[in-house]
């Protein structure tokens, strides 16, 4: 069997090969790319060749070589996102195509995961850990009828590992990191053990567990720490410290015709938020002090269930995937006074500070006729979301906001294959909805492969973003304010177009080439904003208002040449933002672009991979008020370069990856883009980084 | 090579493991005990009074404070003594661990006073301690009948909710306290005919076109009701309310004609009651709920005032005549109760007031204040706000370094420009400087607004004489 077809015949594609899977763990450098499996908007597991979208894979062999932990490690390399880590909450947000975390979404294994604000918008990157992971799949442009609502931008689709070849693997790490310069055992760094079991119980029974404790001590900068007593910005930490715990199980039943499996997850994050404010309390009495900080505790809990059955009924019936899943997030918080002289703790309050428990099943049922032309795909999809935030947490008048979301959407699709060249994707879903009024996303795709080896895919899809808490609930009204949110508000509706134009070329055995020129636009309708909707007195209100427009074009190259791979890109894109809501705004396109390049040399002799990582990100434009006119604001480009190196030892039983990230060393990126809020001044700098750091992974497999 | 490179990571991230370390042991206070009171008015002790010693914190161990009496114009045993008694005029008084506070009793053995000029200094010499010790902050006290020579003060403005005004006079070292709410109108004393409202609940007024008050009905004063108030973010809504710089002649209702006919009815908004729910830490609940809507109609009568006022929807109206008080900025009236009543004391007995306040921000109009402090501009009492630099600083600030001709006509020196409410903290980089009504000279500094539990409505403030 050859190792291409041992990839296809892996889990994912299902019920075409019997028998069990043959998936190896480490795909190295050797595997051709152009055969990547994909599973994202699929109605089978296929190949990236055959698939009627555009789907960017990141294997796991790029998150091996960049010893990724978790997907914030990982996708700040990949071209239009981009990850904005929040020092002061610890969070590390995201945006694609200058969009936020809230119009796309994270699933799991075809599903979207829980995260406290949400389910599959607004995950914190960081919260995603990547240690039993296949593959990341990053589909970009309005996925409505495949993923429902919030799939505006794109999505991210994290494809766990299921099968084994070995009876018993066993792989315990450690992984050891620098932030930026600061690294001692006891309270600076990143401290990273994890192990990993994998055992057959028989050749349909596969089972896994892992436990992983990602300890990051935060980054102290020029921050002085909890036990600072004055009040002049140094206590606490530039980026907070936080330790999470992850235990995963999957537990998988496989036979020729389906495939059962079960996965649970419990997440664990406590993320220490020490005050920068000090409270002095200097008695002039005694001319002594009593320093006191306000400092906080936010403990995040997951626990994620998912059941799903795949498969076909009979040899060449019905195929079905449907998925039950239970999931909740939970964020606490302790709040306390903490007597720094003391080091004491007093006037301790816990509260649940946000949270999300939903009830959740997908399933999509195809090939109900058997027609090499023609596939239908039908599927459903229903939540139920009972949403939790506190007072505390926003302008909420006081009261704990608590709602439950009930969704029900149906979607089919169809796929004709007109002829081995042209085939096309029409799809509708509705969602029905407890809260909103029924909205629909659309989507059309179409390919069109060239005898040249060309392949031209035009993919047109529509998705809804609903409305937040702090959109719909928002409720402060005093003497001096009145700012609603707005029950009423529509869902915003987002719309986009892609163009792939793709070649893959084969010179010969040792070298291959693909190259790719996408082309794109994408708008958000009714995006929400606050206005005023009243002068005098003044009412501010969340209305749907806005329109938010992007374009851009990339290239994207890939080549492969004996023990060498190489990939460049660059993509350039405009965004115009139709500012109804402001007093002043400006809609013309501000443009802005993005490089990156990566490669690998392998050397098999000595079990060793060099790879680099480079991605430059130009300078971004925004238009922000200063004193009464709008200025083109401008955030100061910046790079982010990475280098490992990986190498086996010990008949390739012990793995050990070295290297160094952010080798430029990026802290703060200067920027005028930052506008002024009601009650602060306008940056001037924002944190990208905590600067050049190294790590080291020692990796052991045991593999019986 | 493939060892070298590794051999180079490993060493790299030793190099960086060793050279990071950082020290964070949290540095202490030494141990104090101080005078709680700079100065004492020996008038207010006609027989004896409990000397009050405040430690920096409870006494880990046993030990032992030494006070040194030295009298001016009196001598121990004759015009005063202590209990327990003096030694060589050295007081020893031991304490124990885990108390943070001591007492000894001054005895006055001249009552009635013969002699202004007799003045008894005690000062902190020793504190016997294991533990490292300091002699600082109040380490003196001075018994005599002069004016204060500073305090620290914490006004009972009374937590989130800030009900209370709070009167103090710096000289005297006295507060008084009076709800925020028991008054509505304030009828001047002075020169004018002029009436003030309670911005402290949000009050606000617009002259009418009547001058029949029992003509003003809800209909004919439903148009404005939306604009006459505070926080409405027009800018033209400063008209309702009395100019907040406190210059009598800026008061939102006209002042008071002798020609009745030119006295227009007012609509009042009478504001909010004083908020009772208890908000985050932090934060405040100063309004509760709305006070509804009066009308008035102000005339004079003689030397006092003739107050005429209704309910909305009246077609009658109360009247009542108002004299004014020479003594007092204001004569006080309440419509809820309709009684005239005390708030504040005689204008002369108070230099600084913390109380919630009517402020207005420039292009925006008016807005509601919390944690205000106000100087008596009425009865004369001025200051300025004075920047911290390397060469001026709270303690060196001399009389000297007095500029009269940056003494303000506002009363709003201190305002609430003295508070970070986004930090919990008052600003450091500036302090006070308040002329009273007797003439004396006061630095002030602002410490805190919160109390240690972060808590607001606490304010905290220490002020010194200059002299």
């Amino acid at each position: 069997m050859g190792f291409k077809l041992k990839i296809c015949s892996g889990l994912f594609l299902l019920g075409t090969v019997s028998g069990f899977a043959q998936e190896n763990d480490s795909i190295v450098p050797k595997v051709n790319k152009l055969d990547e499996v994909v599973v994202t908007g699929q109605y089978n597991p296929q190949s990236v060749k055959k698939s009627v979208f555009e789907v960017k894979v990141i294997t796991r062999a790029d998150i091996d070589r960049q010893a990724g932990n978790n997907l914030a490690d990982i996708l700040n390399q990949t071209l239009n996102i981009n990850i904005i880590p929040n020092a002061s909450t610890g969070k590390s947000g995201v945006q694609l195509f200058g969009l936020d975390a809230q119009y796309f979404k994270i699933l799991v294994d075809n599903i979207p995961v829980v995260n406290d604000e949400g389910l599959g918008n607004n995950t914190d990157l960081t919260q995603i850990n990547l240690d039993d992971i296949q593959q990341i799949e990053i589909v970009e442009g309005s996925m409505g009828v495949d993923y429902g609502a919030n799939a505006v931008s794109g999505i991210i689709n994290i494809i766990t590992k299921k099968s084994s070849q070995y009876k018993w693997e066993v792989t315990p790490y450690i992984q050891e990191e620098t932030v930026g310069k600061e690294y001692n055992f006891a309270d600076k760094g990143r401290h990273i053990q994890s192990i990993k079991i994998g055992h057959n119980f028989s050749d349909k029974f596969y089972g896994n567990a892992m436990f992983t404790r990602n300890d990051f001590k935060g980054f102290w900068n020029d921050k002085m720490g909890e036990n600072y007593v004055n009040n002049d910005g140094l206590r606490g930490y530039e980026w907070l410290p936080k330790v999470q715990l992850n235990a995963k199980s999957l537990l998988a039943y496989t036979t020729k015709n389906y495939r059962l499996f079960y996965k649970f997850e419990f997440f664990q994050e406590t993320t220490d938020r020490y005050s920068a404010d000090v409270q002095q309390n200097f008695d002039p009495v005694t001319a002594t002090d009593n320093p006191i900080a306000k400092d906080e505790i936010y403990s995040s809990t997951r626990y994620y269930h998912h059941l799903n059955a795949s498969g076909k009924l009979s040899e060449n019936g019905l195929n079905y995937d449907v998925s039950f899943s239970y999931q909740e997030q939970t964020r606490d918080l302790e709040k306390y006074n903490y007597r720094i002289r003391q080091q004491e703790h007093f006037g301790t309050e816990k509260l649940e500070y946000e949270s999300r428990k939903v009830y959740y099943s997908k399933g999509f049922f195809s090939n109900f006729l058997k027609n090499e032309t023609f596939n239908l795909q039908a599927g459903y999809e229903v939540n139920s979301v009972k949403g939790y935030i506190t007072s505390l947490a926003g302008l909420f008048n006081g009261e704990n906001i608590e709602r439950e979301l009930n969704s029900y959407d149906v979607y089919t699709s169809s796929e004709i294959n007109f002829n081995k060249h042209f085939s096309i994707r029409p799809g509708v879903r509705m969602l029905l909805s407890s809260k909103f009024e029924t909205q629909a996303a659309l989507s059309l795709s179409a390919k069109y492969a060239f005898d040249s080896g060309y392949e031209l895919r035009a993919i047109v899809g529509t998705a809804p973003r609903l409305p937040n808490f702090d959109e719909l609930y928002t409720y402060m009204v005093d003497v001096n304010h009145n700012i609603q949110g707005n029950p009423n508000l529509n869902p915003e509706q987002g719309k986009s177009i892609f163009l792939h134009l793709k070649k893959d070329t084969k010179f010969n055995e040792a070298f291959s080439m693909q190259n790719k020129l996408s082309g794109w636009f994408m708008d958000v309708k009714d995006r929400i904003e606050m206005i005023i909707i009243q002068q005098s007195p003044l009412v501010y209100q969340y209305n749907n208002i806005d329109v938010y427009k992007t374009w851009g074009l990339s290239l994207t190259n890939t080549a492969q040449y004996k023990n060498f791979t190489g990939n460049f890109g660059v993509t350039f894109s405009g965004i115009s933002k139709v500012l109804d809501s402001g007093v002043l705004s400006n809609d013309d396109y501000l443009y802005a672009f993005q490089l990156n390049a990566n490669t690998s040399y392998t050397v098999p002799k000595w079990g060793t991979v060099f790879s680099a990582y480079v991605k430059y990100n130009g300078p971004q434009y925004q238009f922000v008020e200063r004193n009464g006119t709008l200025e083109r604001g401008k955030q100061n480009p910046f790079t982010w370069l990475d280098a490992t190196i990986k190498k086996t030892f010990l008949d390739k039983k012990l793995e050990a990856t070295v290297g160094a990230r952010n080798l430029l060393d990026i802290t703060t990126i200067n920027t005028t883009a930052t506008e002024a809020g009601a009650h602060s001044a306008a940056g001037t700098n924002i944190l990208m980084g905590y600067g050049r750091s190294y790590f080291v992974k020692l990796l052991y497999k045991l593999n019986m | 090579m493939k060892s070298k490179i590794l051999q180079l990571a490993l060493f790299l991230i030793l190099f960086v493991t060793a050279s990071c370390e950082k020290d964070y042991t949290v540095e202490q206070n030494p141990f104090v005990i101080a005078f709680e009171r700079q100065s004492i008015d020996f008038s207010t002790i006609p027989d004896q009074r409990e000397m009050k010693l405040i430690f920096s914190e409870p006494a880990k161990t046993d030990g032992k404070i030494s006070i040194k009496l030295s009298g001016t114009h009196a001598s121990y045993g004759v015009d005063f003594s202590t209990l327990p008694e003096a030694q060589g005029g050295v007081l020893e008084l031991p304490f124990t661990k885990g108390q943070s506070e001591l007492f000894f009793t001054f005895k006055n053995l001249i009552y009635p006073f013969d002699n202004d000029e007799k003045s008894i200094l005690m000062e902190v010499i020793a504190i016997n301690y294991t533990g490292e010790t300091s002699i600082q902050g109040y380490t003196t006290s001075l018994v005599s009948f002069q004016r204060s020579l500073g305090a620290t003060l914490l006004p009972e403005i009374g937590g989130p909710n800030q009900g209370n005004q709070i009167f103090v006079d710096l000289s005297k070292e006295t507060m008084t306290s009076s709800r925020r709410d028991v008054w509505d109108l304030g009828f001047y004393s002075g020169d004018q005919f002029r009436v003030t409202i309670n911005g402290s609940l949000y009050m606000a007024v617009k002259k009418l076109d009547a001058t029949n008050i029992d003509a003003v009905t809800p209909a004919s004063v439903s148009a404005f009701q939306s604009q006459v108030a505070v926080g409405t973010f027009d800018p033209t809504n400063t008209n309702y309310v009395d100019a907040p710089n406190g210059l009598i002649n800026q008061t939102a209702i006209a002042e008071i004609s002798a020609n009745d006919a030119e006295n227009n009815v007012y609509l009042v908004n009478m504001g909010y009651t004083i908020g009772n729910t208890t908000p985050p830490a932090g934060t405040v609940a100063i309004a509760g709920d709305a006070r509804g809507w009066k009308k008035i109609r102000v005339l004079r009568d003689g030397d006092n005032y003739m107050l005429q006022y209704a309910d909305l929807n009246s077609t009658t109206h109360q009247q009542v005549t108002i004299a004014k008080k020479p003594d007092y900025n204001f004569t006080f009236f309440s419509l809820a109760t309709q009684n005239v009543v005390n708030v504040e004391p005689q204008k002369n007995l108070w230099d600084l007031c913390f109380t919630v306040f009517t402020n207005e921000i420039q292009g925006s109009g008016s807005y509601g204040y919390s944690d205000f402090v106000l100087n008596n501009l009425k009865a004369g009492v001025k200051g300025y706000r004075v920047a911290v630099t390397s060469a001026v600083n709270f303690n060196n600030f001399a009389m000297a370094n007095v500029v009269e001709s940056n003494f303000m006509d506002d009363q709003r020196v201190i305002g609430a420009e003295w508070r970070d409410v986004f930090t919990g903290s008052a600003y450091t980089d500036r302090f006070y400087v308040i002329k009273d009504t007797d003439g004396n000279y006061y630095k002030v500094r602002m410490l805190e607004f919160l109390n240690e539990g972060g808590v607001r409505g606490y304010p905290k403030f220490e002020y010194k004489l200059i002299q």
